[in-house]
């Protein structure tokens, strides 16, 4: 077996080819302005196009653009790029020097072809800044053949036959893009590994934060198998699930073609017939609903695979799953096939006699139904023999699921064409510039750092913390370290769960610690400070509002005498605006007082 | 290019572009194919493409050959078809990158010509009858009146064969005045002409030279007798604007929508997929009597932009050419004096001189649209008065240029000059203002 990731890591900068701001418009916002644009096949040296794209364009799809404030003409691909963002260059250059990896002397920045629309020029544009470079980890050292800057893509908005809609914001954010050599041992490794070069990404402070800003793919390749590459995994905590999973899923299928060549399954021969006529009155239902919209019921044979299609090769999905992800290609929503209770679909047994009788399918063999506009359906039934006929475990590009699962997604590809991208000229990479490239603390000096300002265990989380950089801000501006990280990894992360958000969380406890130094609140008032806050309030409008400002001196003195000197009474009541040592103090010369009078 | 150094470095080991080396560098062994350097950036640094398909610059320590690429047969270079067709629609090519191919191992990129090539290029091609060839190849900024003058004769060839159409591709920047002097020397066009051109290079899947090439050639198949140009109208790929040759005018350095048509609307919106070609003002059918051809042209016109600091001494020292249009402000305006103040620099003087030396001078405005009218203020009256023609013309200066070369090519005489320039020829000079053509 042998692992791989690739990572890709949104840079905190200016977009790669112009100054906009990489900065995403939001869900749901409504764009500027909306173009319409074709993309079409790029004629080769050979005098030839590439089939592939040929393929593609012969289905005459248009792509429809959305832009936003955050755009501009050359993304609109309306004005040639400008110059290489430096910052994002400077960044690659950090993040070669971290991974021991050697800068080439000249950045030389390529087009690679995308013909999916993701790209409003058809290409992405993408240069290779170091190589060679390695990752010390518990399990030896992993290589990392490559470090890259790139484009970030258009986002997809929908996609339909003949039609996809982008939305533009993303397009021309950097990437950083490192890979590794196929060298991690498992599934913990995998974990490992992602989590090491995450946290260095991460102390760089220079990458953009949140959902969706880091990306992994992982490769898996089995012996006998195939390899495998798993997109958008999110998670690192899944990693180890989606190895197993998909480790599993091929010896799985391994297995499966054993039986099928044992029952002469395969080679499944093309006999296509339509069944339109035996559904004419099926019950209401997923069938006589497409017949109703003119769509066909086209059938499929696939002899001695009973029992086949039903077989689980990943928790929940099935042989079957596959046959359907591949149909799906030609847009259909799905199949319907005879390892399924067909009862579901409405299709009653006279109607499976007869769907038999005209296929010739007896007890050992089963059928795909395809329901959809003939021609689509005849597409996707090509498909599903396509993936039916292959007697061995494809190598594919998945998608990683949420559940630890895996789902068809296309074809490996095949060498990216990529040629020069000669609008924007070679950068060389002087010894100054290197040495401009600021060395951020490796790993271990910050690790030191943080354990001489932490506890062992505090210092630990904040290493992995998202907050590190703004940990780092605040105790150099002076905040009680332990303060601020507790405040950070407790109490924001609590309110965050509890639906409490800051849109500028640095100025916002920037401006929490300042007021607390001044002593007008107690510690234990900061979550319902930030609560306050959050809504847009000052804090001193907060503190006045929420009544949390701090009660000391003479005014705690006549509290507690008031309350008896009660601490447990005291503390009940005004928890959120007392000092608790201050509170002892005071009772303990209040009772001493109390004494004296007694005496 | 590559340095000296490294040039012969290549020849003692007998490396070549394309052959796969082996280098050193920084330490670490790269293999990989070597590519050609661009012009910019350190000529010492070694291109190489790698296995994975990125190309990346390195200094060699050290360089050795490991194999010989394998002998390419050379693409075939031929000029399309020699022997002229009869009928269908001619396209002619003069440079430009609407049709060509990239070689993915280098990145050059060569020009397609023949209509194999072409209908390669653009499938849709095959519904029309074409045929092809080359005229020259050049970048539109290096053309002169010279090529003008080829590209007539070449029009005017296929006129003669019988080409129900002609379609020109061209690059965009200097466009309108090869569009602009083709309508002064071919008049009375018996076929359309249409001139068609992309901003992205033809080796981008963006590129809009499909949409543009198409509609070029169905506009040349529609019921035209004049000269045009076809682009895209607007950031869409969805119709182009056929617009009057002489009224067009590349008003953006980078959009698909830069061509619009000035103080006029566009002639037609055309969408061959849905064959639309929807009239949006009037034009010439084809004529009838036979092509009139007036080709001689006189390339010794400047075109002068007149500006604050110009200096007397600027207009006296075009002296020798035979022709000047200027791009005066506002109106049709210069620096005159009118009002007699000592800080004022007029350029009166040498404009009165060199025109009563002989040298015909025209006016057109820096404002592109609009009308030249030198009587509203004291300075175009004493531009009139020394002589400057144009009052009542609102033509581009791109149009007026051209047409000062071809005036001047039909005659010496300073006041046939004016004659010719003032008489609307193909359109360069309306008589009335489209209240629609801002």
């Amino acid at each position: 077996m042998k692992i791989g990731i690739e990572i890709h890591q949104r840079l905190d900068t200016t977009k790669l080819f112009c100054n906009c701001p990489s900065a995403l418009s939001g869900e749901g916002a409504k764009p500027e302005s909306v173009i319409m644009r074709r993309l079409h096949p790029v004629m080769s040296e050979l005098g030839e196009t590439d089939e592939a794209s040929q393929a593609e364009f012969a289905k005459d799809r248009a792509f429809e653009y959305h832009t936003f404030r955050n755009n501009c003409l050359v993304e609109t691909d309306e004005e040639p790029p400008g110059l290489l963002c430096p910052e994002a260059l400077k960044i690659g250059l950090q993040m070669a020097i971290e991974l021991n990896a050697t800068p080439v002397s000249e950045v030389h920045i390529m087009r690679k072809t995308v013909i999916d629309g993701s790209n409003t020029s058809g290409f992405q544009r993408t240069a290779i800044v170091a190589v060679n470079g390695h990752l010390d980890s518990s399990k030896g050292s992993i290589g990392i053949p490559m470090i890259a800057i790139e484009e970030e893509s258009a986002g997809i908005v929908s996609a339909s036959e003949g039609k996809a809609t982008y939305s533009l914001d993303r397009l021309g954010i950097p990437l950083i893009e490192i890979s590794t050599t196929p060298d991690i041992k498992d599934g913990a490794h995998l974990t490992e590994v992602a989590e090491k070069i995450g946290l260095m990404l991460r102390a760089t402070g220079k990458v953009a934060r949140g959902l969706g800003t880091i990306r992994q793919d992982v490769n898996i390749s089995t012996e006998g198998g195939a390899r495998v590459e798993l997109k958008g995994a999110q998670d690192l905590k899944m990693l180890p699930q989606y190895v197993e999973n998909e480790v599993a899923r091929q010896l799985l299928l391994l297995k499966l073609l054993n039986e099928l060549r044992e029952r002469k399954a395969i080679p499944v021969k093309e006999h296509m017939v339509e069944f339109s006529d035996v559904f004419r009155s099926a019950k209401p239902g997923l069938i006589s609903g497409g017949i109703k919209n003119g769509s066909a019921v086209l059938g499929q044979k696939l002899p001695e695979h009973e029992g086949i299609l039903g077989m689980e090769i990943q928790p929940g999905r099935r042989y079957g799953t596959e046959l359907s992800d591949y149909a799906k290609k030609a847009g259909v929503k799905g199949i319907i096939h005879s390892d399924e209770d067909l009862a579901k679909y409405g299709i009653s047994e006279a109607e499976e006699r007869a769907v038999r009788d005209a296929l010739g399918a007896w007890e050992n063999d089963s059928f795909v139904l395809i329901v959809a506009p003939l021609e689509q359906a005849k597409k996707a039934m090509g498909f599903v023999l396509e993936r039916a006929n292959m007697d061995y475990v494809p190598g594919e590009t998945r998608r990683a699921n949420p559940d630890g699962t895996s789902t068809f997604m296309r074809p490996l590809p095949g060498r990216a064409r990529l040629y020069p991208e000669t609008d924007v000229p070679p950068i060389l990479i002087t010894g100054e510039l290197i040495a401009s490239v600021e060395r951020a603390e490796s790993l271990e000096d910050k690790k030191s750092k943080l354990e001489k300002l932490l506890n062992k265990e505090m210092a630990g989380r904040m290493l992995k913390s998202r907050h590190l950089h703004l940990f780092e801000k605040l105790a150099e501006a002076g905040t009680d370290p332990m303060l601020a990280a507790t405040t950070l990894e407790d109490t924001v992360v609590s309110l965050r769960r509890e639906g409490v958000e800051f849109s500028d969380l640095e100025k916002a406890l920037a401006e929490l610690f300042s007021e607390f130094s001044k002593g007008t609140f107690v510690k234990a008032a900061i979550p319902e400070v930030l609560k306050g806050m959050a809504k847009g309030a000052r804090v001193d409008a907060v503190l006045k509002v929420y009544r949390l400002q701090k009660i000391s001196g003479k005014d705690l003195e006549a509290i507690a005498m008031e309350m008896d000197f009660d601490m447990k009474a005291i503390m009940q009541k005004y928890r959120l605006q007392v000092d608790a040592q201050e509170v002892a103090a005071v009772i303990k010369e209040g009772k001493k007082e109390q004494g004296k009078d007694f005496i | 290019m590559y340095s000296k150094r490294l040039l012969d470095e290549f020849r003692k080991t007998g490396i070549d572009i394309g052959d796969r080396v082996k280098l050193v560098s920084s330490g670490v062994e790269f293999e990989g194919l070597l590519m050609p350097r661009p012009l910019s950036g350190d000529q010492d640094i070694v291109v190489l493409k790698l296995d994975s398909g990125y190309n990346t610059g390195l200094k060699a320590d050290t360089l050795e050959l490991v194999r010989k690429a394998q002998p390419k047969p050379a693409p075939p270079q031929d000029k399309g078809d020699e022997l002229r067709a009869r009928g269908g629609i001619a396209i002619l090519g003069c440079g430009g990158t609407i049709a060509s191919k990239i070689e993915y191992k280098t990145g050059a990129v060569y020009p397609s010509i023949t209509p194999r090539e072409l209908r390669m290029a653009f499938p849709a091609l095959q519904k029309w009858d074409i045929h092809s060839r080359q005229i020259f190849s050049l970048f539109s900024e290096d053309m002169n009146a010279t090529h003008w003058r080829l590209l007539a004769d070449a029009i005017e060839d296929e006129i003669k064969d019988g080409s129900e159409g002609v379609v020109v591709m061209h690059g965009t920047d200097t466009m309108n005045y090869t569009s602009s002097a083709i309508s002064y020397m071919l008049q009375n066009l018996p076929v359309p002409v249409v001139l068609v051109g992309s901003q992205r290079s033809s080796d981008r899947p963006s590129s809009e030279n499909e949409m543009n090439m198409l509609n070029a050639v169905f506009s040349a198949t529609q019921d035209l007798g004049e000269v045009g140009v076809c682009m895209h109208a607007t950031t869409n790929d969805d119709f182009c604007h056929l617009h009057r040759g002489t009224r067009v005018r590349k008003m953006h350095s980078s959009r698909r929508d830069a061509f619009h048509s000035i103080n006029a609307r566009p002639l037609a919106a055309v969408d061959y997929r849905t064959r639309r070609f929807e009239r949006l003002s009037d034009w010439m059918p084809r004529r009838k009597g036979g092509l009139i051809a007036k080709k001689e042209m006189n390339d010794n016109v400047a075109l002068i932009y007149v500006h604050p600091n110009i200096k007397p001494s600027l207009i006296s020292k075009l002296d020798d050419y035979d022709g000047i249009v200027l791009v005066g402000t506002g109106l049709g305006h210069t620096p005159t004096n009118a009002f007699d103040d000592k800080s004022v620099k007029g350029i009166i003087k040498p404009i009165r001189e060199l025109i009563s030396s002989g040298i015909p001078m025209a006016m057109s405005s820096q404002c592109i649209s609009g009308r030249i009218c030198m009587r509203v203020y004291s300075t175009g009256r004493l531009l009139m008065d020394a002589g400057v023609i144009g009052d009542g013309a609102d033509w581009t200066p791109e149009a007026a240029y051209a047409k000062m070369c071809w005036a001047l090519g039909q005659t010496k005489d300073r006041n046939e000059v004016a004659r010719l320039m003032m008489g609307n020829v193909a359109g360069e000079i309306t008589e009335r203002s489209a209240i629609e053509g801002y």
